[in-house]
């Protein structure tokens, strides 16, 4: 009977056609706040976390209502939020390790602008010979 | 119980949630992991190119955006061809399955597109870090959204047949719900970490 319910729940969830395109025209939305933060004269901190706000905000509205993981058994949040915050932890300690300034890799050098090829290319083997 | 949950044919596990819901969550969750780490490498090798074209000279932000744009309306065809195939009504189904069909196709070419332009601009797989780490990740995704395309499309198809999806049509067209959301919310986050952060 339990399962009967739980049958009849999952598959009742309150929000219909109506409710749904109220949800994607917030999405659109905010996607284009992103988009008009991207060109905006913020600087890089301020922006990106900005930017990783929005983001997992519709992160979790996606999941939430559109996969129906608000209305759906307790048993599948934490299936997902496992994989979630395992996958968030491995990218976190792989940030962690391996981050480096990407300044050091040039040695402190600009990159050549993208028309001049060659002079691009002798700077990689400059560098190759000091490595 | 048991014999009567045989006989018609029902999922569900001792946890009293259907078994192929559960097996998709567990899935996806396994798929945090892989993106999780293609993600991170990406943010990793990207600052670290030696010979240009860098992610400045090739990003074309609007272009991405459009497709972005398709992807999220593909996310709200696909809501609604689940809630047809819940409330009995088949003829919304099969439509709104199309057109989330349709906006995979058209965000698979634009992805094709943009491919085949960094690629006369000088950058694939092989030219510098951000390249080869670029290419994995997005292509990774571009591989998981055809392989939704043709998970939809096999669903489609089976709501054609005489007997349409049968009595668990509402939880086959979940599932692959399931599915094609996640790959939406995986590419709202490469877009904002790839595309959109400096």
């Amino acid at each position: 009977m339990a399962t009967d319910a739980h049958a009849e729940q999952s598959h009742g969830s309150p929000l219909g056609p109506r409710e749904y395109i109220y949800i994607t025209i917030g999405l659109a939305l905010v996607t284009l706040v992103e988009l008009a933060l991207s060109y905006s004269d913020l600087s890089a901190g301020p922006l990106a976390a900005i930017l990783i706000v929005l983001s997992a905000a519709k992160f979790i509205v996606v999941v939430a209502l559109f996969m129906h993981l608000k209305f759906e058994s307790r048993i599948f949040t934490q299936m997902f939020m496992f994989g979630l915050l395992l996958g968030s932890a491995i990218l976190l300690a792989l940030i962690a390790l391996f981050w480096n300034d990407p300044s050091d890799a040039l040695g402190g050098k600009e990159l050549p602008p993208l028309e001049h090829h060659d002079e691009a290319h002798q700077l990689f083997l400059d560098t190759e010979r000091l490595v | 119980m048991a014999a009567a949950e045989a006989a018609h044919g029902e999922h569900h596990a001792s946890a009293g949630v259907d078994n192929r819901m559960l097996l998709m969550w567990i899935f996806l969750a396994s798929e945090c992991l892989f993106f999780g780490s293609l993600i991170s490498t990406y943010l990793i090798f990207k600052g670290e190119s030696l010979v240009r074209p860098l992610p400045e000279d090739v990003f074309d932000i609007p272009l991405t955006s459009a497709s972005t744009f398709v992807l999220l309306m593909s996310s709200f065809t696909m809501v609604l061809a689940v809630y047809g195939a819940q409330h009995a009504r088949p003829q919304m189904m099969k439509a709104a399955l199309l057109a989330t069909i349709i906006g995979g196709l058209v965000f698979l070419g634009f992805q094709v597109f943009e491919f085949k332009t960094f690629a006369d601009e000088g950058l694939t797989l092989s030219t510098n870090q951000f390249g080869a780490s670029f290419f994995v990740l997005t292509g990774f995704h571009g591989t998981h959204v055809g392989v939704g395309v043709l998970y939809l499309s096999s669903i489609l198809f089976g709501s054609m047949r005489r007997n349409g999806l049968g009595k668990d049509g509402g939880t086959h067209v979940e599932i692959v719900g399931l599915y094609w959301h996640f790959v939406d919310i995986v590419w709202i986050v490469i877009f904002t970490v790839v595309y959109l952060i400096p």
